[in-house]
């Protein structure tokens, strides 16, 4: 049934790429070593946001995607947060699926696969285009629940923004998830305090945030932004019943 | 008067007996919009979201992407709310995601004003990709929504009523074709284009200037995107004078596709434009005919205006 999708394009590639992956603790560092020195060079668009997503990419394609890979289970993730590109082209760079130094080239030129935020058919390993806010968990839960009909393993992580939380459409996302018992949805958020004007208890408070999900229904881990730890996590929150989410602080 | 709603419960039983991978999602109306008929046949392919339309179209698209046919259906006022999500996801990942509103225009007379989308004709006709029809009638209902869902893969939008379909084709006499229209009456003196349950009242408007001395023509335009330009340049080539009759506002829906037809054609009649018109949105009413002369949409008052018009 998923014979031709895009969905099955893309685990296809997962397999291709990540069948000996760099451990997640050497993936962060990588990236944070490849992210300041895009910096450095001026390529350094929401560079925060890539930064606190460091962790994240790397306990997602170091850890949690292989793992579920070597046990049959197609694991896949999803970035909501599209802002945060520049993480996600330093990992297509380690990962070897464009050349080292593409992004200093080629990053929000006009028809490279690297616009501002990746798009979908375009991007490598971007299944659903970003840039609009808070629209994604919705895709990821939809993707989750078509793999039920067609009894198929899937799992699949949503790495969110914690400024991305203002929009409406996470919780319709959030109360779905729980009402259709979604096991495998894992909801991953960037923790890093910090939206577009400030810090985000002043824009608009999201404390107590793990209340606010496990009120919800979804069961929560919160732990530090460390590509290890991050990635244990993510494997408890896979045995989870319920939808879960991991929230990732910053450092 | 037949009802798209029943059209639309019977489209999506046919095609879910014929295709494994069709899924309906729908936004807790599935009493209102027919889907419930689905849901009743095919428990496991039916979800009904809740009241959240920004979740039902991010969760289509999902389900476009894994690989299944999904049939997204809401009421059209609120379907809308999910434009940006269609926007940005569905159309801008060309998603093989197939979206049906019902209750669009004035047929929700009851529920007023909030709930007669007067504006999704030009939401929707202004996306880069997304395909757009207005079937006239059931006969047309079923066509359009089995032909799509069957045979055309990528984003597109049915516009349905409620139970205000006319009777304009025989069974089996409509071939539902994107970019197609379907010439009724033909005119002389004039042409009515009209899409939607609007056909049904061109046809009887038509009847009433026959009589009055006017041959006014009749084409159901039901492909809104793409629209049938060179049909439109041949008809417009003809005719004295076109009027163009919708339930939206005169604000880029039927009226402002076939002038932008027309805006490049050389040989052109003018054009009048018959709808909601700006500053203006529906009413709450116990009939729908009621609310249709109220609008001065109903058979009498429009071929009382067409003839105004032309005679002018």
């Amino acid at each position: 049934m998923v014979g031709s999708s895009p969905l099955a394009s893309h685990i296809e590639a997962l397999s291709r790429l990540l069948r000996d992956p760099p451990p997640p603790s050497e993936l962060e560092e990588k990236l944070r070593a490849r992210l300041r020195m895009l910096e450095s060079r001026g390529v350094s668009w929401h560079i925060h946001s890539s930064t606190s997503m460091a962790p994240i990419l790397a306990a997602l394609y170091g850890s949690w995607i292989p793992s579920g890979l070597r046990k049959g289970v197609k694991r896949i993730a999803l970035i909501s947060k599209g802002h945060g590109s520049l993480a996600v082209y330093a990992l297509l760079e380690i990962l070897g699926v464009v050349e080292p130094g593409s992004v200093e080239r080629m990053f929000s030129t006009p028809g490279s696969p690297m616009p501002a935020h990746p798009e979908a058919r375009r991007t490598p390993l971007t299944l659903v285009s970003t840039g609009s806010l808070g629209q994604v968990l919705s895709v990821g839960l939809g993707i989750l629940q078509a793999s039920r009909i067609s009894k198929e393993s899937v799992e699949v992580a949503v790495v969110l923004g914690d400024g991305e939380l203002d929009e409406g459409q996470v919780w319709e996302a959030v109360m779905s998830a729980a009402a259709e018992g979604a096991r495998g949805l894992i909801a991953v958020v960037d923790r890093n305090m910090r939206q577009h004007t400030g810090p985000t208890e002043e824009v608009k408070p999201k404390e107590p945030l793990a209340e606010k999900w496990r009120a919800f229904g979804w069961d929560v881990w919160e732990v530090e932004g460390r590509a290890e730890i991050v990635a244990e996590a993510l494997e408890e929150a896979s045995r989870s019943p319920r939808p879960s989410v991991v929230i990732v602080r910053g450092l | 008067m037949g009802s798209y709603r029943k059209a639309l419960a019977r489209a999506l039983v046919y095609l879910g007996e014929r295709l494994d991978d069709l899924v309906v999602l729908d936004a807790d109306t599935a009493r209102s919009t027919g889907t419930i008929a689905f849901a009743d046949r095919f428990r496991e392919r039916f979800f009904n979201v809740g009241i959240s339309e920004q979740d039902l179209i991010g969760r289509a698209a999902g389900m476009a992407i894994a690989g299944l046919r999904p049939v997204a259906v809401a009421f059209a006022s609120f379907m809308m709310r999910g434009w940006e999500q269609i926007r940005n996801t569905v159309d801008r990942d060309t998603l093989n995601v197939k979206m049906i509103a019902t209750h669009a225009g004035l047929s929700a007379h009851i529920d007023g004003s909030s709930h007669q989308a007067l504006e999704d004709l030009a939401l929707m006709r202004s996306l880069a990709r997304t395909v757009v029809v207005s079937p006239a009638d059931e006969t047309a209902t079923f066509e359009a929504v089995v032909r799509l869902v069957e045979g055309y893969r990528g984003p597109a939008y049915v516009r349905l009523g409620r139970d205000n379909a006319p009777r304009v084709y025989e069974d089996s006499s409509f071939r539902f074709r994107l970019g197609g229209l379907e010439v009724l009456e033909d005119g002389g003196d004039g042409a009515i284009l009209a899409c939607g349950p609007m056909v049904g009242v061109a046809l009887e408007a038509s009847r009433i200037l026959r009589g009055r001395g006017l041959r006014v023509g009749v084409v159901d335009v039901y492909s809104i995107k793409p629209i049938g330009r060179v049909s439109l340049e041949r008809i417009a080539s003809k005719e004295p004078g076109l009027v163009v009759l919708e339930e939206h506002r005169t604000i880029g829906g039927l009226g402002g596709a076939v002038a932008e037809v027309l805006a490049g054609a050389r040989d052109r009649p003018p054009l009048l434009m018959l709808g909601i018109p700006p500053g203006v949105y529906g009413d709450s009413s116990r009939s729908y005919g009621e609310l249709l002369a109220r609008m001065r949409l109903d058979p009498g008052s429009v071929a009382r205006r067409v003839e105004v018009w032309l005679r002018g």
